[in-house]
């Protein structure tokens, strides 16, 4: 008990000691994990984004003309069993030709003159949200594909692959950023400390000398590095927040993408926590990395 | 209690102790001698395995200092006392703190550390400046404390490396003597000291080194 409070006094003396360092290594890592948030909060978007989109995909399933209704019946049961279907609606064959009418009125001759009626009946599909990524849509439409009865299953692939590599690129820039930046955020915190270790280097060989563990003379440098990092994290995460709700006043006042404003979000609750973890992390991973070389030059 | 068995340290390939053999019993007073250079911090530090002999056996309190892991030497140095000629008190905790902190860091009870430091401060003769901090003391006073931080936790060993080389010939002549008390209680002391004047005061066993070598002992009877 008496020596968990030593340790904490010891870490928050350290902190106090060098306020001015620890002041600047806390902003420094804020700014930068703010570099990684940015790309962070661009790809949630994206992603979210990329959901709603998705949501207006249909997809059509074009059924073979020669098949009797009993088959057309089957097909629907199937549909209507699959988890990953949320809504099913029926085109008949003159429902098609309708449409067809409709939207070309002047093409509607051509029709005409081949006597018969040449569009197929189909299911207009939309997938439940777990299924809307591009490569399950792309999955779901070949095993629908092969069912009895289906001629071709027909989504906008273009499109979704588009996205898809969009996202795709955000997240390994996001992760290149990240891990760079999260390298510079180690290194900014293990120059505290090594600070902070040769400012109380006779301190410690007097521990070292009286009998004190390795792990009890980490213990205050670890702390001061986790402190470190979280606080990094945390401030970084209230700098983004800041530009956010910036950013979210200036799309309202100038009125360009209205609605829009409603739409993008910040981090849930649940990623800042993990963000701030991720931040204590770094900040005692940059104590360890001080801690092994200060150990190495044995001063 | 302490033993070594044809020692040898080198720094940069110029040898600071050359083959010394050396058996230190149990409950002896034993000063090593010797002119400056001559390797006396070098074999206490080995001792405490501060440093590892390149060739040779070390062996204190039963254990071989010389296979021991890091991780056990921080065990070994609960065990030895030791007390320097520059103190090494932490300036900025007071001298309570200061005797405390190798109690501490093994996680002893709040009211053991209280009793074990009133006692050992006591035994010194320096409690009533327990909560001074180590500047505002007597060089003296401030070695005082240092030998109370060395015996705090019972040690069956105490080490000292030059403890006078910074106090007067009075003070000396109290540490010293501080030292036969600490010594006629059952622990092994060990002082090294370039000093001679040292040595009449102890009249007690003398181990000389010169550049490294052992001399052939005098063995001063009381
Ligand atoms: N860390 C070191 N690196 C290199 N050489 C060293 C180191 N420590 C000691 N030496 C050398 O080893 C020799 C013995 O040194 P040591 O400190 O043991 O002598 P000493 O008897 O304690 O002397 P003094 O009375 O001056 O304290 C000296 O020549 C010294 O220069
Ligand atoms: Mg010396």
């Amino acid at each position: 008990m008496r020596t968990l409070f030593y340790l904490l006094r010891e870490a928050w003396a350290n902190i106090w000691t060098n306020r001015t360092t620890t002041v600047v290594a806390i902003l420094t890592t804020a700014f930068t994990l703010a570099c990684v948030g940015i790309f962070l909060l661009l790809y949630v978007n994206l992603r979210a984004a990329a959901g709603w989109l998705q949501e207006d995909i249909k997809i059509m399933v074009y059924l073979d003309d020669r098949v009797a209704a009993a088959t057309v019946n089957e097909v629907e049961q199937q549909l209507r069993n699959d988890r990953a279907v949320a809504a099913l609606h029926f085109i008949s064959k003159e429902q098609a030709l309708g449409e067809f009418k409709a939207q070309f009125p002047s093409e509607s001759h051509l029709l005409e003159g081949l006597g018969q009626n040449p569009l197929p009946a189909s299911f207009v599909v939309t997938l439940s949200p777990p299924f809307r990524s591009p490569d399950a849509v792309q999955r779901w439409a070949e095993r629908t594909g092969r069912l009895a009865g289906v001629a071709k299953v027909d989504y906008n692939q273009d499109w979704i692959d588009a996205l898809s590599t969009v996202i795709r690129s955000i997240e390994l820039v996001a992760i290149g950023i990240g891990l760079v930046l999260s390298a510079a955020a180690v290194t900014i915190i293990a120059n505290t400390i090594r600070l902070t270790l040769f400012a109380r280097r006779d301190e410690i060989a007097i521990l070292r000398l009286i009998g004190a563990t390795k792990t009890f003379i980490r213990i205050p440098y670890l702390l001061e590095g986790a402190v470190l990092g979280g606080l990094g994290s945390a401030m970084s995460l209230f700098m983004l927040k800041v530009l956010y709700e910036l950013f979210r006043q200036e799309m309202r006042t100038t009125g360009r993408f209205s609605g829009l404003e409603h739409l993008i979000m910040f981090f849930p609750l649940s990623i800042c926590l993990v963000l701030v973890a991720v931040g204590v992390g770094l900040g005692c991973a940059g104590s360890f990395v001080s801690l092994r070389r200060f150990d190495e030059a044995k001063v | 209690m302490i033993q070594l068995m044809h020692v040898t340290k080198q720094y940069n390939r110029r040898p600071a102790l050359s083959d010394v053999t050396l058996d230190i019993q149990k409950g002896e007073f034993v000063l090593l001698m010797g002119p400056s250079g001559a390797g006396k911090s070098t074999l206490l530090r080995l001792l405490i395995g501060a440093e590892r002999p390149d060739d040779g056996q070390v062996f204190v309190n039963g254990r071989n200092v010389t296979t021991l892991k890091a991780s056990e030497i921080p065990f070994l140095r609960r065990k030895v006392g030791t007390v320097f000629q520059d103190f090494r008190l932490l300036p900025k905790k007071s001298v309570f703190e200061n005797v405390a902190l190798p109690l501490l860091v093994q996680g002893v009870s709040s009211s053991d550390i209280k009793r074990k430091v009133t006692e050992a401060l006591r035994a010194v003769g320096v409690e009533h400046k327990r909560d001074q901090l180590p500047v505002s003391l007597s060089t003296g006073e401030q070695q005082r404390v240092c030998i109370a931080r060395a015996i705090v936790n019972g040690p069956v060993v105490l080490l000292a490396d030059e403890p006078t080389g910074n106090l007067d010939p009075v003070l000396t002549g109290e540490i010293i003597e501080l030292f036969k008390l600490i010594n006629a209680r059952g622990t092994t002391v060990v002082v090294a000291t370039h000093d001679p004047s040292v040595m009449a005061q102890v009249n007690r066993r003398v181990v000389t080194l010169v550049r490294g070598t052992l001399m052939p002992e005098q063995r001063v009877v009381v």
